[in-house]
């Protein structure tokens, strides 16, 4: 496309505002980074100057704070906990909210209108809300302190089997009578040909889940008492409660939270992107 | 008993006010290539998914190698499919694609590497075996379709309008592919389209289909020369067979605007009756050449030329002639140029007369 002039200025103007804003955005990030390699004299020393955002010199010392994390704290455990609930979740939530938005998209059954006029409206109820619910149900089965007490509530999510839903409408039917005369049945029709025809939208819950579980502090703090489940954000509280906990450490345990979260962002940007645009996508 | 039986068969939408398929009955014999034409809506499609099992037969009985087929699943019907928009796997490759319904069913994998093999070799598709459809063109797409249909030995295949999306030239060719292919495997094919020419240069038998009902079964060349109404007139041969409002009184036709020609003994007698009719004659029927306008000059018409369709091997001249546009299709030779005069003879052997109530042949 060839730009006019005025057209090319406001392209700039706009591309300045655009980096400004980053870098406003960023200024608490590199300044987060920056400080957890310094001890905390050297933090309260640079407090007021620009040193605050720059990293001291590679030495010896350099990553004091993390060693002292690593060895003297569960965090690592706590993260490994984190991931290893994230993986469970991601993989029960594409299975059952996946199935359930293919039922809305695909199959014609009594009153799925209605039914997914209900799923939508479950969207705008705000998890705290039904959380006590939540708690109640898992305190009664017995799985309080459990993974399972932890992941159960968490599988079904309205927002995901509507994602779902718009993005399985728009698959052509005539690829599941070709499956059929395959001799494939429904459930690995699903698996073998649903999912992998929708890579965009599996990627899209799948980080979505992963940032849910990985930002959650509501749910884990109560369901949660024994210290060896915990997840990270529950340990990063209860590790700076600690008074042996330096400012430092501090920033270096906000730190490792926060780099797996921008490096998902990061690398799944766009699936983001088209996955929450699909679900304004016209009906197919 | 035939290999295909339809037997009234009927189909009706929930919620809608007609039917989309009414007493359908039709026997198909083995390695029968038959097609269902029709133009949109016709029911020529619902027919044949109501075959492959993917929509619900409302009334009729449906067989198929003496088997009932109405609550058998798709699958065990034994047919194979070409879809019209391909329905491969778009995350397959082409080896895939085709080797996918031969793994489900549980076939040897030295077997299915054989039939793959085979089915590639005969579609011309070597040098794309490892290609995903995403990369394929039109036509491509719709031989690994092909392909996935031929590698499973079934009796019985159903194509619906796999040509509808290719352009003109690739259409022709591919045309003769799968007549060559069902020479080469005999199996016995339905194929539906709103192509007459397809229907007229692939099939052993046509079926044309309007509104649901079935209007006419027979080999395209009886289709082309006995019609049985006007539809099947009209739809079938290109250009479209000119039709005009007649009155026959005695031996004269006389036409809305007034024209008259004078029909021998042996048509008048087959009419059987005098009054109103609709004629219809095929633009290949309208003769300008000196031969036959001596032949039947006493009948000789004329018209000023509106338009001309130069189509290299023929030429097809329109003119409006008694009361209707016309349209003659004559040699290549007979040259004429938008507002010349043309001087015709409408050769009466060849006319065919409607009902102009029930728009049914009466010769």
């Amino acid at each position: 496309m060839i730009l006019t002039k005025k057209q090319r200025r406001v392209e700039w103007v706009f591309a300045i505002i655009m980096i400004l804003l980053s870098l406003l955005f960023l200024f608490p990030v590199v300044w987060m980074i920056a400080n957890s390699f310094k001890p905390d004299a050297a933090i309260t020393a640079d407090m007021n100057s620009v040193r605050a955002f720059i990293p001291p010199a590679p030495s010896g010392n350099f990553f004091d704070n993390y060693l002292s994390i690593i060895t003297n704290t569960s965090f690592l455990r706590y993260m490994g906990n984190t991931l290893l609930y994230a993986a469970a979740l991601i993989v029960l939530s594409v299975i059952v909210n996946g199935l359930a938005g293919y039922a809305l998209a695909k199959i014609d059954f009594p009153f799925r209108e209605r039914w997914l006029l209900i799923i939508m409206m479950l969207m705008i109820v705000p998890t705290e809300t039904i959380i006590t619910i939540h708690f109640l149900f898992i305190a009664k089965m017995g799985l309080l302190n459990t993974v399972v007490g932890y992941i159960l509530p968490m599988i079904v999510n309205p927002f995901n089997i509507f994602l779902f839903r718009q993005v399985f409408i728009s698959l052509p039917d005539d690829v599941w009578e070709a499956a059929q005369l395959d001799h494939c049945s429904a459930i690995k029709y699903f698996f073998t040909m649903v999912l992998p025809m929708s890579k965009t939208v599996v990627a899209t819950v799948s980080v979505f889940t992963f940032l849910s579980v990985w930002n959650d502090y509501l749910w884990p703090s109560l369901v949660f008492t024994s210290s060896d489940l915990l997840t990270a954000q529950i340990g990063l509280n209860s590790i700076t409660a600690n008074v042996n906990t330096t400012m430092g450490m501090t920033l270096a345990l906000i730190t490792m939270v926060t780099i797996p979260v921008i490096i998902i962002y990061s690398l799944f940007s766009k699936q983001i992107v088209e996955g929450v645009v699909s679900t304004g996508s016209k009906e197919g | 008993m035939s290999f295909i039986e339809l037997k009234n068969i009927y189909k009706k939408y929930p919620g809608a006010d007609k039917n989309s398929v009414s007493d359908v009955s039709l026997n198909i014999e083995e390695k029968e290539f038959i097609a269902f034409v029709g133009p949109s809506g016709c029911g020529k499609s619902t027919t044949l998914r109501m075959i492959a099992g993917f929509e619900d037969i409302t009334a009729g009985e449906l067989y198929i190698d003496g088997q009932k087929m109405n609550e058998v699943a798709p699958k065990d019907r034994g047919i194979a499919m070409v879809f019209q928009n391909y329905a491969l796997y778009p995350h397959m490759t082409v080896e895939k694609n085709i080797s996918y319904g031969l793994k489900n069913m549980k076939v040897p994998a030295d077997e299915i590497k054989k039939k793959v093999d085979w089915a590639i070799k005969v579609l011309g598709l070597e040098e794309y075996r490892r290609r995903k459809p995403k990369n394929l063109s039109g036509g491509q797409r719709q031989r690994v379709a092909l392909g996935r249909a031929i590698v499973k030995d079934t009796k019985l295949f159903l194509m619906d309008e796999p040509l509808s999306n290719l352009d003109a030239k690739l259409r022709v060719s591919m045309r003769n592919e799968i007549s060559k292919l069902h020479r080469q495997i005999g199996s016995t094919t339905i194929y539906v389209t709103h192509d007459q020419i397809e229907a007229m240069t692939m099939a052993d038998r046509i079926v044309i289909m309007k509104d649901g009902i079935v209007q006419q079964v027979g080999k395209p060349m009886d289709l082309y020369k006995h019609p049985a109404n006007k539809f099947v007139a009209g739809f079938i041969g290109s250009p479209q067979m000119n039709f005009y409002n007649v009155t026959v009184s005695g031996n004269v036709v006389t036409f809305e605007d007034g024209s008259k020609i004078t029909l021998p003994e042996s048509i008048t007698s087959k009419l059987g009756r005098q009054g109103e009719f609709i004629l219809g004659i095929r633009g290949e029927d309208i003769k300008l050449d000196a031969q036959n306008i001596d032949i039947f000059k006493a009948d000789k018409q004329s018209a000023v030329v509106e338009n001309v369709e130069v189509m290299g091997n023929e030429n097809n001249l329109y003119f409006t002639f008694g009361g209707a546009s016309s349209v003659a299709r004559v040699s290549k030779y007979e040259v004429s140029e938008i507002g010349d005069e043309i001087e015709f003879v409408l050769n009466p052997m060849r006319m065919h007369f409607f009902d102009k109530d029930t728009e049914l042949c009466c010769i």
